[in-house]
């Protein structure tokens, strides 16, 4: 027992809407006929092989989409990276997977415990798989195709009795030679395996044979592994053009769980993603999801999603969606915290604090949430700035004593009987703080930049304290710059 | 006071922890500031609360402040500027749901909130999610909201007595009714001293006048 081999069903269908959830039924069709269809679909009558306008005429409210294989090799790639996870020994068939797991097994405690995790797995991102196991791959895909479920123990004698009991379709034979097969009263493999070589090589069958020999293992069988290409770029199509945030928010699940499973398998995480939103009529509306740290945390893009989605106005339904993530950073393993969420250490606390503050950001606007920092300069309305929260050095503060409150902009008060006025007459506290810097920072022929002021704390007749200042130069107007809240 | 109420975090000034239920700004519910001006000292107040429990990686987050906190007199006070989250947002909605996020989030050690007219639902939100926060949350809101009903535990009324004094009317709190109010004031006052990083240093001198 080697081989796991994943079959996925209708993958003409699956391969572009991954088992959506919706009410109408569903075909995909090649040349005008039906080659895959889902359950709803089956219950109104539609039958694979069918006409394309004998299914519309069956079930009038079928949706009926193009086969593409763009889209099924895509999907597929994006299958094989979820299964990554589990051995870094995939290849790819045309509607399925061949896992060699006889390295992993044991790792994931025993093969049963194994397949319910790829099963999540691949379920997390859309998709919905029959499995079978054989000691060789090619035996392991005929008995998916055929017994799903079937695990063959590694004994040659269990091998060719499974096989044996296989009926005729399920090898991956050419069709005209299978029907000449049938035609000659063979109904399973087991009757084609009891055929002299040189019988079956005077019908042109000789292809079979090898077939049959690579399937119980008398023969090798290389097969090229799936290699992950270092960036995703995984698309969904949504059978019918949504609105609505949840339908949309649970298609870009998948796309999530698909792409962070892939990155566990490479032990990766990204930085940012885009999420194409696509429409028929428009350009697709495009979300930028900036995660903060590298993290391969699907939550956390769902999250951040959410918020976006709440924001955006969308021009039109989506018919699809896209994601696409390049730059794949090396994620270093994480020790858990002895004590689990009830004491999360810094490193945690810190990654915990830059995703509220991306989920913030989210939804007001990147320049609405910051942090201050001190700068080196005299001038009182250039020594903060807004900074990234966060760990960091903060230039020493400056000066005397500074109010809590600053205005962004200093106000300018009147003055009446040379006395600075608010409300009543300002009382002065303290000071001057001559302050009288900014000289170099001249922007042409005057110099905004110029500071040249006396601060006082003043009283008010409501006992509020303010920072106010009066420049240096005529025409000595009054200002106020802060409170002592 | 009350052997259920659990213990808040000191507030730094000796006299407002004895008229607190819990010995201190209550953890888990929400507290209301109500004052009407600016430049008293209201936010000075807050000032041990932000400086103290200092741990690696705490976040505090400020909601929709009405001016620029100035970072000098934030240092002065022994406030890190750098972990503390300032975010603007408009509408009352805007700012619930900023305060809901980071008290959910897990890693905040105190959400200050400005909040001026809100739904009465939005405040219950709140309550909600600062039950499971266990932090304090505290917001400042105008002076006429003291006339309607709020789900805050502890409602402090803040004025300016005279120049440099503090009038505190404790308007709710669990437990028996106040009726006099505290009087605040401090030398330090505006600019507390920079507290050592424990959660019970030594509050700033402080006189009471009753």
């Amino acid at each position: 027992m080697r081989w796991l081999a994943l079959v996925f069903p209708d993958w003409p269908m699956q391969a572009l809407f991954r088992n959506p959830s919706h009410t109408r039924p569903l075909a995909v069709a090649h040349r005008q006929r039906v080659c895959a269809l889902d359950a709803t679909a089956l219950a109104q009558g539609v039958r694979p092989g069918q006409g394309v306008a004998d299914a519309l005429a069956i079930a009038p409210d079928l949706l009926v989409r193009p086969k593409s294989s763009e889209a099924e090799r895509s999907a597929l790639r994006e299958a094989a990276g979820c299964t990554l996870r589990y051995t870094p020994r995939v290849v790819l068939e045309d509607d399925g997977l061949l896992l060699d797991i006889a390295g992993s097994t044991r790792l994931f405690g025993g093969l049963d415990a194994l397949l319910r995790h790829l099963r999540s797995d691949l379920a997390a991102a859309g998709f919905r798989a029959l499995s079978a196991c054989a000691p060789t791959p090619r035996a392991a895909r005929w008995l998916a195709r055929a017994t799903p479920g079937q695990c063959v123990a590694d004994d040659d004698h269990a091998l060719a009795e499974a096989l044996a009991a296989l009926p005729l379709r399920a090898m991956e034979a050419d069709a005209s030679l299978l029907a000449l097969l049938a035609d000659s009263g063979l109904r399973t493999v087991g009757e084609v395996m009891k055929l002299p070589r040189d019988a079956l090589a005077r019908r042109d069958a000789a292809g079979l044979r090898r077939l049959l020999d690579q399937a119980l293992g008398q023969r090798p069988d290389p097969r090229p592994y799936f290699e992950t290409p270092p960036q995703i770029d995984s698309r969904l199509e949504l059978p019918i053009p949504r609105h609505d945030i949840d339908v949309l928010l649970f298609a870009a699940n998948r796309l999530f769980n698909a792409c962070c499973t892939q990155l566990a398998a490479v032990h990766a995480g990204i930085e940012s993603c885009r999420l194409e939103l696509e429409h028929e009529h428009h350009p697709p509306t495009v979300l930028t999801l900036t995660l903060g740290t590298p993290s391969r945390d699907a939550r956390r893009m769902a999250l951040l999603t959410r918020e976006h989605l709440a924001r955006l106005a969308l021009p039109e339904a989506v018919g699809a969606l896209r994601l696409k993530a390049a730059h794949w950073i090396e994620l270093a393993g994480r020790s858990e915290d002895l004590f689990g969420p009830l004491a999360p250490s810094p490193a945690r606390r810190q990654e915990a604090g830059r995703l509220l503050i991306e989920h913030l950001r989210a939804r007001l606007g990147p320049d609405r949430v910051y942090a201050l920092s001190a700068c080196a300069d005299h001038r009182p309305e250039r020594s903060q700035q807004q900074v990234e929260p966060g760990p960091g050095t903060s230039a020493a503060a400056q000066g005397g004593r500074r109010p809590l409150w600053l205005l962004p902009e200093p106000r300018l008060l009147q003055t009446i009987r040379n006395q600075p006025w608010r409300t009543g007459p300002l009382q002065l506290v303290s000071g001057p703080e001559r302050i009288e810097s900014g000289w170099w920072d001249t922007d042409g022929e005057a110099s905004p930049g110029d500071a040249l002021r006396d601060y006082f704390v003043a009283l008010g007749t409501d006992h509020a304290r303010l920072w106010i200042y009066r420049e240096h130069l005529p025409p000595h107007r009054w200002y106020l710059h802060g409170l002592f809240a | 006071m009350s052997p259920t109420v659990p213990n808040g975090i000191p507030t730094g000034h000796a006299a407002l922890d004895d008229a607190l239920p819990g010995q201190g700004w209550p953890v888990g519910e929400m507290t209301e500031l109500l004052t009407d001006c600016s430049g008293h000292g209201e936010l000075s107040l807050l000032m041990p609360l932000l400086a103290g429990a200092e741990t690696e990686g705490s976040w505090r987050v400020w909601v929709a402040p009405p001016h620029l906190p100035g970072v000098s007199a934030l240092a002065a006070a022994g406030v890190r500027s750098r972990h503390l989250i300032v975010v603007r947002a408009d509408t009352a909605g805007e700012r619930v749901w900023a305060m809901r996020q980071a008290l959910r989030s897990g890693v905040c050690s105190v959400v200050v909130g400005w909040l001026d007219r809100v739904d009465n639902a939005l405040l219950r939100r709140l309550q909600l999610a600062v039950r499971e926060a266990a932090i304090p949350l505290i917001l400042f809101r105008p002076l006429p909201q003291a006339q309607h009903a709020s789900p805050a535990a502890l409602r402090l009324q803040l004025s300016a007595r005279a120049a440099g004094v503090l009038r505190i009317d404790i308007l709710k709190r669990r437990g028996a009714p106040a009726n006099q109010p505290l009087y605040l004031q401090g030398a330090g006052f505006d600019a507390p001293p920079a507290m050592a990083p424990t959660r019970c240093a030594a509050p700033p001198a402080l006189v009471l006048i009753a």
